[in-house]
This record gives structure tokens, sequence and C-alpha cells, in this order.
């Protein structure tokens, strides 16, 4: 299986250096760090030689590119112009701490909320709870992040009007550190129920497919006729298969939420990798750009492999050679 | 035989109403898919006539009721400016709709030329496809957009080409599963041994095979539309204002939340209710379209 | 006489769809005594398998039961989920059609085996290792013990279907019903579990029902033969008498249709015309009045299943059962002199 892992990750190499050079090259094309300069009427040639000397101006864009991926391997990704010219690397990696804090409570519940629900309405299909489940999950799809963000944020501020009170943050990360548990906790309930609403919407519809497909398979049927009690043909015969088409979907999921959720933190004004990117995108702060890229990459890469490698723990029908 | 036995052969009834009639019949049956029909023509038939029929024009702007909420002169309220903000809305909706069926239209057709080719011809083409499937993994569409969009412009029909662009993998696997299936299979061998063409063969003999999943999700392909281009425009990458979206209107008013929340939820409502309607009509067409479909 | 094992008696099942109602299974009555084998015989849409899940109760919940079914004297349709699941799997066993399917493919064959047993009985988990080795033996699984610890994708067909049989005795039922327990296999695979299943009837003493579209199949191994049409019972008696003497238009068609010529009027391959009925439209008068042969005015009405021989227990469905015999001399003759 050591084997199987090395060489999925090697063969994922190409992928992640084409993917990498076409965002440099999008990024690079598009901004010109000297334009901004050429405006400047006070500057003199010796700016313009300083800016060709930081960005290697003068030379070609693959040997740019080359020189960025040699000094990315080594865990250098150059400075964040954009951002006081700190340490793209770094930088990127505080802001993916904070996403973090509100992606894995996040993830947690969505997991537990739509296997749950997915179970219970696919077992108990046609029930007036399915029913219920099925709605919420239409409303939940329905409803984009923003608007979903703002009604709650409309909340906050309708409770500050009506009782002087409100029991959550609307903006900002608060630490446990600066702030104290209490306010680390009211700051994070936002951010991470609007999360929680986006992703449990589809994955519970996801669950609910998966687990009626096998609640209307022989071998269910041979599990009852054994006489094995429904807890145990539920849990023991049907999730167990039910889990197995999930682990892809949470994969993809968790390295999305890990990698930063442009909407829910720019509305939240939370300092993650979502609003970070935006305003490295937008400025074409190239380091910084590519700094967020690689590791989004890598989360999808990694969680995709993780994926892979617990489909062959739970499907013995599937071996690695 | 005697005259009897031959009467009673003929009173053999079997099932025989044709599949497209049985699809409209399930269809029609899924109360809650005709429900949002109507609803979803409704708010269409309010983006065309509704500003048409206000007494105010989409800038016109009332220096009497600047930055008001919901009244009976202006039932959604007015901007900062004054402008009435049930036009802007109206006007916002059919913007955000056409933006979002031609979204649905090129992606389905995109995806399904790229899924028919790539599943028919499996081989290199397939790999290739499952390559830029995979790339769109690395290369985040932000990225594409914000570049695309800063190089050719973001007026409605750009950004609708640019979100088709990077939507289509969605329908092309879709379309390329069935395709794969088909491909084996005894009438697509039949077609080929009668010497048709490769292309009569992919888009007359498999092609509508394939139909009932691409209207699907063509229908729920509208609703994620509009959701993209909302959520762009809310973050002011989309749609360039003033041209007003459902997303720019709320990407305007979002200041204002304290004071006037009506201003983005009213568009949030709307964005909301289509997406529910294009939503139901997609489950309702699944049922409708999947023969194997059966409820107690 | 003892009361039967099994009695079934006006049995309805009805499936509510879209479409109407679809009546599976119309007023079927039957018993099956200890040790005997009954063999259900009928095509698709007979309602066979219906009537064989509504025994085991595992039929959905949307589908409406009525009737009676009395096993060793209880009432099946009135226990309760518990008092059923007591029943399954112990006293009442089913191997079904298709072994690819019915069992789990992320458990491994030995556990699932194992897990039958204390669902029932408690035992240790080795005592039951050493039980489940034992039957895998029984049904000629070779290296038994090793084979426990296999997943079912890791056995063919054929095993796979001697593994379902194995777990299904494992607590020595006293009625075991075999769904077409050998459509699924190779030709070849099919001859070896009707073995199995001759072999674990003689070693537990069950009584076996067995569904089954192959009347050829059934022809050495059961005591009576009960074929279906239609949702309802068309002829029921010996299997000698229903091969040698059968009093049913159907029935003969089936056999004809046979290809290794069994009774007496399989002179050659010839399928029944047409198709099962559609069981929401279901034809006036005798069901299969549509498809036979022998139909005249008196088929625009229902037959009732009556007794024709008391002594055997011979009984049919068909308005011109006493003219059968006559009748089909009368065709066969032609057909023999101008052959």
């Amino acid at each position: 299986m050591l084997a199987y892992a090395v060489r999925r990750v090697l063969a994922t190499v190409p992928l992640l250096v084409l993917g990498t050079f076409i965002v440099y090259v999008l990024v690079a094309v598009s901004g010109d760090p000297l334009a901004k300069l050429a405006t400047c009427n006070t500057c003199d040639q010796s700016a313009f030689d300083r800016i060709i000397d930081l960005y290697d101006l003068d030379k070609p864009i693959p040997e740019r590119y080359a020189n960025w991926i040699v000094n990315a391997v080594q865990g250098d990704f150059g400075p964040a112009v954009s951002y006081g010219s700190l340490d793209a690397g770094a930088l990127v990696l505080e802001r993916a701490a904070n996403s973090a804090r509100i992606a894995i409570p996040a993830f947690l519940i969505i997991m537990a909320i739509a296997v749950a629900l997915g179970v219970y309405s696919a077992v108990n299909q046609y029930s007036r709870l399915d029913y219920a489940v099925t709605g919420l999950s239409f409303l939940g799809i329905s409803l984009p992040t923003f608007v979903f963000a703002l009604l709650l944020q409309t909340i906050m501020i309708w409770m500050l009007d009506g009782f002087g009170w409100r029991p959550f943050y609307v903006t900002g990360m608060r630490t446990i550190e600066l702030d104290g548990f209490l306010d680390m906790i009211r700051s994070h309930v936002l951010p991470v129920i609007t999360l929680v609403l986006v992703l449990t919407a589809s994955e519970s519809r996801f669950q609910r497919a998966a687990m009626l497909e096998v609640i209307n398979s022989d071998y269910i049927r041979t599990a009852r006729a054994k006489g094995v009690p429904h807890r145990r043909v539920i849990l023991r015969h049907g999730l167990r298969n039910a889990l197995i088409p999930m682990v892809t979907i949470w994969a993809l999921d968790f390295a999305a939420l890990l990698g930063g959720s442009v909407v829910t933190e720019t509305i939240f004004a939370w300092p993650g990798l979502g609003p970070l990117f935006i305003s490295a995108v937008t400025q074409l702060d190239l380091n910084l750009t590519m700094a967020i890229v690689m590791l989004t990459s890598l989360l999808v890469i990694t969680f995709n492999l993780i994926a892979d490698l617990a489909y062959g723990w739970l499907d013995p029908r599937i071996r690695y050679e | 035989m005697s005259e009897a036995a031959i009467d009673a052969r003929e009173g053999i009834t079997t099932e025989s109403r044709s599949f497209g009639r049985q699809a409209r019949d399930r269809f029609r049956r899924h109360r809650l898919a005709m429900v949002a029909l109507v609803v979803l023509a409704l708010l269409t038939l309010s983006f065309i006539v509704g500003p048409w029929l206000s007494p105010y024009a989409f800038s016109d702007q009332d220096f009497t009721a600047l930055n008001q909420g919901p009244s009976l002169a202006h039932p959604f309220g007015t901007d900062p400016i004054g402008r009435d903000l049930m036009v802007r809305t109206f006007i916002g909706g059919r913007y955000s709709l056409r933006i979002a069926l031609l979204i649905a239209l090129l992606t389905t057709a995109i995806g399904t030329v790229i899924g028919a080719v790539s599943g028919y011809f499996g081989g290199v083409v397939g790999a290739v496809v499952d390559q830029l499937i995979n790339l769109f993994l690395v290369v985040p569409a932000l990225i594409i957009l914000i570049v695309l969009a800063a190089r050719y412009g973001s007026g409605p029909n750009a950004i609708a080409v640019v979100i088709a662009l990077l939507s289509w993998p969605l329908i092309a696997r879709i379309v390329r599963g069935s395709f794969l299936q088909s491909r084996e299979q005894e009438f697509v061998l039949a077609a080929r041994a009668a010497g048709a063409s490769t292309v009569r063969i992919m888009f007359r003999h498999i092609l509508p095979n394939v139909f009932g999943p691409i209207v699907v999700n063509a229908t729920l392909l509208i609703g994620i539309a509009i959701i993209l281009e909302s959520t762009l425009g809310f973050l002011g990458l989309g749609v360039r204002p003033p041209v007003p979206t459902l997303g720019n209107l709320i990407a305007e008013a979002k200041g204002a939340l304290q004071t006037k929340p009506s201003a983005a939820l009213i568009p949030g409502g709307f964005i909301v209710a289509i997406t529910l309607c294009a939503n139901f009509i997609g489950d309702g067409l699944r049922d409708a379209l999947d023969p194997t479909a059966r409820r107690s | 006489m003892t009361a039967p094992l099994l009695e079934v008696e006006d049995l309805r099942v009805t499936f509510g769809t879209d479409d109407g109602d679809v009546r599976a299974v119309q007023g079927l009555s039957f018993t099956v005594s200890e040790g005997e084998t009954l063999a259900v015989v009928g095509e698709s849409g007979s309602g066979k398998t219906v009537a064989a899940l509504a025994i085991m109760r595992l039929l959905p919940r949307y589908a409406r039961i009525e009737g009676s079914i009395r096993f060793r004297g209880t009432s099946l349709l009135d226990l309760d989920d518990d008092g059923m699941r007591g029943l399954q799997g112990d006293d009442l066993a089913m191997v079904f059609q298709d072994p690819m399917t019915a069992l789990n493919p992320v458990i491994t064959v030995g556990d699932q085996i194992v897990e039958a047993i204390r669902t029932h009985r408690d035992v240790t988990e080795a005592a039951a290792r050493d039980r489940a080795a034992e039957l895998l033996d029984l049904v000629g699984i070779p290296e038994p013990r090793r084979r426990l610890d296999s997943y079912p994708h890791e056995f063919s067909g054929g095993m796979r279907q001697r593994a379902m049989i194995a777990m299904a005795i494992s607590n020595d039922p006293k009625l075991l019903i075999a769904d077409e327990p050998t459509t699924a296999l190779d030709v070849t695979v099919q001859a070896q579990v009707m073995e199995v299943i001759r072999r674990v009837q003689e070693a537990t003493g069950t009584a076996v029902m067995l569904v089954t579209h192959d009347l050829g199949l059934v022809a050495g191994t059961a005591d009576r033969i009960q074929v279906m049409y239609g949702g309802r019972l068309f002829e029921s008696g010996d299997t000698d008498t229903v091969f040698y003497g059968s009093r049913n238009p159907y029935t003969l068609g089936l056999m004809a249709s046979i290809p290794s010529a069994v009774g007496r009027t399989a002179h050659r391959l010839e399928p029944i015309p047409g198709s099962p009925p559609s069981l929401i439209n279901l034809p006036e008068g005798c069901v299969f009045g549509p498809r036979c042969a022998f139909a005249t005015d008196a088929c625009r009405s229902e037959p009732e299943l009556r007794v024709v021989d008391a002594a055997t227990g011979h009984a049919t469905r068909c308005h011109r059962a006493d003219e059968l015999p006559a009748l089909i001399a009368a065709r066969a003759a032609p057909r023999e002199a101008g052959a």
C-alpha cells in the first residue's frame, strides 16, 4: 500500500507543475509591475531597475517560473508585495491556520448531521421527516452563502437593536489567548454555521442517495432474512456500505474548507485564506497567489489520496497492487 | 381454434402509453415541480412586465425619498440616491435570469459535445478530458475568471461565457459516462454495422438516450448559475455595475445592512426563489424522465 | 394426520403504484408438510417470488398483505417484528436468487454465517466459527476453515450460493425457502447446487419450498408441484401427476417449452404465445385465456381451482379440465400423422 501511495503522489507531480505553471503565466501576463511605475512621475530609472531585478522581468516567463518552483520546493515563496513584503509562505500558513479554526469544527458538524439525516431519511423514506429533510436540503442548496450570511448578520443587528445585546459577533476573529474563551466562541459561531449550512444540504442528499441504494440491495434483505435486528441491519450491513461512496465527497469538501471559503470569510471579515486569495489575485500579487494555489492544490491532492486509501480499507473488493 | 378463442385473445390490454406521455404524466403528478414551474413563470413575467408598469424608470431619482425602507410609493424602498428598488430588482432579475439561462445553455452545449466525444472515442481524447477536469482541481476557477474578466471585460455576456467555460466538466462527466455505457450496446453496434457515420451514431442514436440526464442537469444549472453569478456580483467580481444584477444590488446594499436590511434581503429572496424553482423543476424532471423511478 | 408445517390461506398481496394497484398474488392457498419438497413453478410475474417473500415477511412496507399464513400454528402476519425476527433465519430460512448480490460485500463469509448463528443461539464466537466451518464443509466448500475469512468477491458464483445455503441452514430450519437458487448460475453449477440442497435436506430433515421458473429442474427433486400464473395457483399435485397427468393448459404449455422432453406432450419446443399479463390490468375471466389454445366462451368467466382427483389432491384451475386429455389427444394425432 505504501508503494501505491508513493506512486499516486508521484503521478500528481506533472498535474501540479502544469497547474501552477498555468496560474503563473495567467497572473504574470496580466500584472505588469512596471505599468504602475510608469504613471509615477517622480520615479527614476533606478526604481525601474529595482523592480526589474526583483521580479526577474528581464527573463522570459518560463525561466521565471522555473526559478520560482526551485525556490518554492525549498519553502521559499518570496515576498508578498501587496502585504508589505511579508514572507508569502509564512503569511499563507498563518491565514490557513485561521481558516482551519472554522473549517475543522464545521466539517465535523457537517459529517455528523449529514450522515444522521441522510441515513434516517433513507431508512424512513417518504416519512414526514424524510420530506422535511428533503425540503430543508433543497432550501439549503438554493440559498446562496452570502444571502444566508447577511441574514444571520441582520438577525444579530435586530437583536442588538431590540435587546441591546447579541449572542454572536458579526465580524472579525477573536482568539482564546487575546479575548478569552467566551469571545472566541462568540466570534466563531456564525462563520461555522454558514459553512455548515452550505455543505450539509448537499452532503445529506448524497448520503441519503447512497443509503437508499444500499437499503434496497439484496444483501440487506439477506440480513433481514437471518432475523438480524433492525438497528444492526442498518448500522452494520447498511451504513458501512453507504459510507464508501461518501469518502471522496468528504475529502473534496474538507480540502475545500481548509483551503479557505472566499464568501463566508469575506462577509464575516475572517482573516483566513479566502479574503487573502481574493486580494492577492485582484492585486496580481504573483508570489502570494502562487503560495496560496500551491497550498490549496496540495490539500486537494493529499485528501484525494487519503480518500483513495480509505476506500481500500472500507471496501475489501479494492486492492492496491 | 374457435371464434371465441380469437375474441378472447383480443382481450389482451397491455400498457402501451408512449414514454413521452408517461414522462409528462409523471411530471404533472410531481406537485412541487408544477408549483415551481408556475412560480418561475410568474417571476419571469414580473421581471419583464414589472418595470414597464412601474411609474419609475430604473435610473429615475426621487429626491424626496432617499435611502428609504419599503413604503407604499416604493414597495421595495429606495437606494441612497433615491432610485426605486422595485424597478431595479425587476431589471436585476431580468439580467440575472438572462445570464443564468445563457450559462446553462452554453455549459450544456460545451459539456455535451466534449462528454460525447471523450465518451465515444475514449482512449487519448478521454484521457485528455480527464486531465483537464483534474487540472480544474489545481487551477482555481476564480483566477481564470478574474484574469479573463480583466482582459475581455465583464459585461453580462462575457461573464456568462467565462462561467460556462469553467463549469462544463460537470455536464461532460455525466454525458461521458452515458456514452461509455452506450458505446458497446447492441443498437450502436447495429447502427455501425448498417454503415451509419460516426457523427450520426453519436448524435442520432446515442444522444437521445442521454437526453434525460442532460435536460435535468441543464435545469439544475440554471439554479447554480444564478447563485454563481450573484455571488461573483456580491464579491465585486461579476458583471460590472451599473448593470443591476441581483448580486450587484445586494453588493450595493450590504453596507447599509444596519439601517435598511430589506435592500439586501429582498433581492436575496428573489435569488432563493429562482434557484428553488429551478431545483424543484429539475427534481420533477428527473423523476419524470427516469424510467426506473418508482414511488409508492 | 398432524397439522402441516406451513398453511397459507387466501393470500393476497397488492402493491400500490402511481399507475394503479399491482395485484401480485390473488387468493393463494397451499400447505407444506414437514420434510417435504414443494416446487412452486411459474414465469416471472406469476407471483411465486412475492408469495415466498410474503411468507418470510420480507416485502417492502408499502405492500398490502391479506389472508393468513400459519407456520407451525403461529400466524405470521399477526406477529410483531421482534417475534418474526425470532423465526427468520431460525426455523424459517431463505436462499435468494442472485448469490452475487445477496451476500454483503464488505463482511467476510465467516462473519456473515457466524452472525446468522449468534442472532439465534447463545454461543461463543469460537463455537459459532466451528459450526460455520462445519456448515461450509457440508455444502462442499474445500478448506472451509480458511475460507471463513474470505470475502464474497473471492468466491465463485457457485461457491457463493453454497455459502448462502450454509448460512440459511445454520440453525437447522424447519422450512427452507429457495427462490430461484440456480437461475443466476452456469448450467454445470446448477446441478451441483441442487445436489447440495438435496444433501442438506437429508442431513437436516428440513422441508424445502423450491421457487423456480424451470419445470425441468424440479422433476427429480420435488414431492409436489404447484404451478402459478398471474398471481393465482393454476395447478397443484404430486410431481408424477403433474408431469404425466396435467389437467391444465398452462402447465402443459410450460412442459412443452422444456428443451429436453420430459412430459409426454413435449414433442418439440413450443413456447407459449404472448407474454404474462400486466398485473395492473388483468384480463377479464380466466387470466390465461388470452394465451390459451383451448379457450372458449366459458373462459370469459374466471374458473375456480377445483380438485380433480381427491385421492392425490390433484387440483387445477381450468373450465375444460375434464375434456383436456381428449383435446390433447385430438391435437397430437394429426401432427404425428403429418410428421
